[in-house]
């Protein structure tokens, strides 16, 4: 076990608290080192030897939901041309940087932050820390690059949106419903127009505003030591200069007080389709991880309350997805607003007023009473199960997103150790009050998909 | 750690004397780390199951799966999705606990059972907590050998099926992809990829039982176990679960003769925004000594981000947002395709660039620079598709279902370097001849005719 050479006891309270756990022969912590740069740079540096590779993660604090209000969807645009060329590296030689040393990466946007990760081999850290550093100083943007990526991205909505049925459902579409404050509801992969009128000044500024160290988290997994990474890191990342952080807008979204409804024909799909959202508790409070639980107790597995209910009872659908920041994240990589989304594609013969009401009646047996022991202690197993899976997912880039969540939204990523912690003292009694306050008819956007095809 | 340290040094240096204009080079990095296969145990049960077991990782999770060598593949004309049926059926009960008693108990393991048929095998999997390892072993051993079946269940199963058909119908990318295997297939199994309201309307819970009763067996079965767990505990769990299954007889293999020719199959969406494009042709399947390479050929050529195809289409052109071309196996059986969903007004271009791409590397031999970088990847893709649970499952399976000797694994980073320009121009030009190729293409027929006329005649 080399690896406990390298754990940092994230808190003594929590360490404690494991032991008391009744779970086998097997334990298991993160280690995390946490620091900051003069700059401003946030850095979490967790090693894990398991295979010879490093995962390197880059997070800008900058969302699809704070982007500029006549450029939608250019937070995404953007992070495509992050790709397109920096100081030392001309398009395509960060990609063939990457791959050319065995790696491979992605970038995404989501709604508060912009990442860019990379997986590779062990002993090409410093390589990749150089790259990032490269391109966090600045870009090289030309028109032709901005013009074949602005191609590129119409054709990604195209693809995921255009010619797809359920294309944005619910993920695109439901925050357009559910929420009210615009940044919050606009579309967040843009307008066609609107992408078509970026230009390069546009990149220019919001690389300026939103792309520094003091705006943003650098975060290494996997198979390195921690002195070395820290001395590569301030050699590459220190010299940044250093800007001044742009104040956030206010992304806060009213309580709302009435059912809200939509519904919209999809000439694509042949089924109807419907989803079901909860604007929930804020992030980090008991309820919210009460808000958790919940969700494994209705939307996640096989025992899941709804799934009883709408797949085994009445045969409507063959399942149910969703979650807390459904299709963009998770429960922890978001910092704002958020929404609890479930959905389903069912049969033309259910109405949408039936299915709603089978869901109302499953929502408020759980606000009428508490849970029995036995179901709130596998939703816990459950949570805990998923939350492993987390820590481990694609090769370190799991446990990167976690880590540069907690830092850039919480300045503390050692709370991958503690969530566990945060979720076992949740007691039926608060599940059940929180079933009543947020799942709530009153909290409730309902958006139905019709089917268009034939007609 | 000294070695690495004196890789920073030599960097310091070479950054202190660059001059400012010119742009400096990346930093080579430290001494490559050396890659050990995860190694695993066997063991062969007199039933002739085996049961493969890997210990991985830290955290403490432990990953069963049941792999049966049945498929899509064992269904005639009449089952199209039997199988599928069959792998559904097995969660709704055993002859001992009802489908919600597992829901329940698999549950309390952090875990669901995840049944996935496909063209050759299927596989019954679940993901739990270490503690259980054990116990989820007896409950997968239970689900495949004792399943229930109930009547009373299949009709809501069916419409299930009815719905996802629709549902998959109205999918751009699954229809063009049945459509091209469809052409290359034929008759055979593998060409049925959607069943039709009409064949799962006919299924039984006899047929069902039936399809079971032919193809599930031990001796078609492996069972792999990845994560953290106690060896002995879950050996003597695989014994006893599976130790008394019947033998059954071994499969017996269907191998398809997959014929391409030189045509534009158009497949009609009026107004689609998009073209969607499966274009190839079958090839050589994972026993032939060239497929490594045909695979190191596939990633230069579509098959990866800074591929050919990808670099043109993508990021020059900016025709579409994802193309992608693979090596699709089955059991002594492949075919290369390249797939892209392009913009409408660009769907004769897009064809005539994957086509100059390919002609290209038919033409002349990659640079060393090049092919040294497609085969660095490659190298890094097969370290991290052994460095997961799920991943070095996946990699065993793929050895049995091929019948593959272990070399294939632990020979893959030097054959992936053991492939040259010339070899890599040679595979090109031996098997993605393109004047045989298949080109599928869903899109708006009015717009798209006229472009594509060009590239073969229109079927």
């Amino acid at each position: 076990m080399r690896w406990t050479a390298f754990v940092v006891i994230p808190l003594f309270l929590g360490a404690a608290f494991l032991s008391c756990q009744k779970r086998g022969a097997f334990e298991y912590t993160v280690p995390v080192e946490y620091f900051t740069l003069e700059n401003g740079l946030k850095v979490v540096l967790s090693p894990d030897h398991t295979a010879p590779t490093v995962c390197l993660a880059v997070y800008y604090n900058i969302g699809f939901r704070i982007e500029p209000k006549d450029r939608t969807g250019f937070a995404h645009l953007f992070e495509h041309m992050m790709f397109q060329g920096s100081q030392n590296l001309g398009k395509m030689e960060f990609i063939r940087l990457v791959q050319d040393n065995g790696g491979v990466l992605n970038g995404s946007t989501r709604f508060d932050f912009t990442n860019y990760y990379e997986i590779v081999p062990a002993h090409k850290l410093e390589t990749m820390l150089w790259a990032e550093a490269d391109r966090m100083r600045g870009l090289d943007i030309n028109e032709e690059n901005l013009r074949n990526q602005q191609g590129v991205v119409k054709n990604e909505v195209k693809v995921n949106v255009l010619n797809q049925p359920y294309g944005g459902f619910p993920w695109l579409e439901m925050p357009q419903h559910a929420n009210t404050n615009w940044y919050n509801a606009h579309n967040f992969y843009g307008d066609l127009a609107d992408l078509d009128a970026a230009t390069v000044e546009d990149v220019r500024n919001f690389f300026k505003t939103y792309y520094a160290p003091r705006n943003a988290a650098l975060v290494v997994v996997g198979d390195f030591e921690i002195e070395n990474a820290k001395l590569l890191i301030q050699k590459y990342f220190g010299p940044v200069p250093s800007i001044d952080r742009v104040q956030q807008p206010d992304i806060s979204e009213p309580e709302q007080n009435a059912a809200k409804r939509s519904s919209k024909t999809d000439l694509l799909a042949n089924k109807p389709a419907l989803a079901f959202a909860y604007h929930v508790p804020d992030r980090g409070t008991p309820e919210y991880y009460a808000m958790g639980l919940l969700d494994q107790m209705l939307l996640q597995g096989d025992d899941a309350l709804l799934r009883d209910v709408l797949v085994k009872k009445y045969g409507w659908t063959s399942g149910l997805s969703g979650g807390i920041n459904a299709d963009l994240g998770d429960m922890f990589d978001y910092s704002g607003p958020m929404l609890w989304t479930g959905y389903l594609f069912h049969d033309n013969a259910v109405g949408a007023d039936q299915i709603i009401g089978a869901v109302d009646s499953v929502f408020a047996s759980m606000g009428a009473a508490p849970v029995d022991e036995a179901t709130l202690a596998r939703a816990k197993v459950k949570f805990r199960s998923s939350f492993y899976d987390m820590t481990t997912s694609f090769f370190g880039f799991g446990r990167a997103n976690l880590l540069a969540s907690f830092a850039l939204f919480d300045n503390d990523p050692t709370l991958i150790n503690t969530i566990d912690r945060d979720i076992e003292k949740v007691s039926s009694v608060l599940l059940q009050q929180t079933a009543q306050k947020y799942l709530r008819k009153t909290n409730q956007t309902v958006l139905v998909i019709l089917p268009g095809s034939g007609s | 750690m000294t070695i690495k340290s004196i890789s920073v040094l030599a960097c310091v240096v070479l950054l202190g004397t660059a001059s400012l204009a010119q742009k400096q080079q990346p930093p080579e990095g430290g001494t490559p780390k050396n890659f050990v296969l995860p190694q695993g145990s066997t063991l062969t049960l007199e039933s002739g199951l085996a049961a493969t077991l890997v210990g991985y990782g830290l955290v403490p999770k432990v990953t069963i799966q049941v792999g049966i060598r049945s498929g899509n593949i064992d269904e005639g004309s009449q089952d199209t999705w039997l199988a599928d049926l069959t792998g559904e059926m097995l969660k709704e009960g055993t002859q001992s606990m009802s489908a919600a008693e597992i829901a329940r108990q698999t549950a309390a393991m952090g875990g669901t059972v995840a049944v996935s048929t496909g063209a050759d095998r299927t596989s019954i999997e679940i993901s739990v907590l270490s503690e259980f390892g054990p116990a989820a072993v007896n409950l997968l051993a239970d689900i495949v050998q004792h399943p229930a079946f109930p009547v009373s269940e299949l009709a809501r199963l069916k419409n299930d099926l009815q719905r996802q058909l629709s549902i998959q119908q109205s999918d751009p990318q699954t229809i063009a992809n049945a459509r091209f295997a469809g052409i290359l297939y034929g008759e055979h199994p593998y060409g049925r990829v959607l069943s039709t309201p009409k064949i799962i309307d006919g299924f039984t819970i006899e047929r069902v039982k039936a399809f079971y009763e032919k193809n599930y067996a031990a001796v078609r079965t492996h069972v792999y176990v990845a994560g953290r767990f106690e060896q002995k505990h879950m050996e003597e769990a695989i014994r006893k679960g599976f130790g008394s299954w019947k033998r059954g007889e071994p499969f017996a293999p269907n191998i398809p003769k997959p014929v391409s020719q030189r045509a534009i199959y158009i497949v009609d969406r009026p107004k689609a925004p998009q073209s969607t494009i499966y274009m190839g042709l079958p090839t050589i399947d994972p026993s032939n000594p060239d497929y490594r390479a045909l695979q190191v050929m596939n990633s230069l050529l579509g098959g990866s981000f800074s591929s050919r195809i990808t670099s043109n289409i993508r990021e020059n052109k900016g025709y579409t947002y994802s193309p992608f071309s693979m090596v699709s196996s089955r059991y002594r059986n492949a075919y290369w395709v390249q797939i892209a969903d392009v913009s409408t007004d660009v769907t004769g271009a897009s064809l005539q660039e994957i086509f100059k791409e390919i002609d290209r590397l038919q033409a002349e031999p990659p640079s060393e620079k090049e092919l040294k970088g497609i085969q660095n990847y490659m190298a890094g893709v097969f370290v991290l598709q052994n460095s997961s649970p799920q991943g070095i499952i996946g990699q065993l399976a793929f050895l049995d279902l091929h019948g593959l000797p272990e070399t294939y694994l632990s020979n893959a980073v030097a054959d992936i370097y053991a492939s040259t320009p010339k070899k890599i121009q040679a595979l090109a030009r031996d098997y993605i001849r393109d004047q045989e190729m298949t080109v599928v293409i869903l899109g708006d027929r009015a717009m798209i005719k006229n472009q594509v006329a060009r590239f073969g005649k229109i079927l």
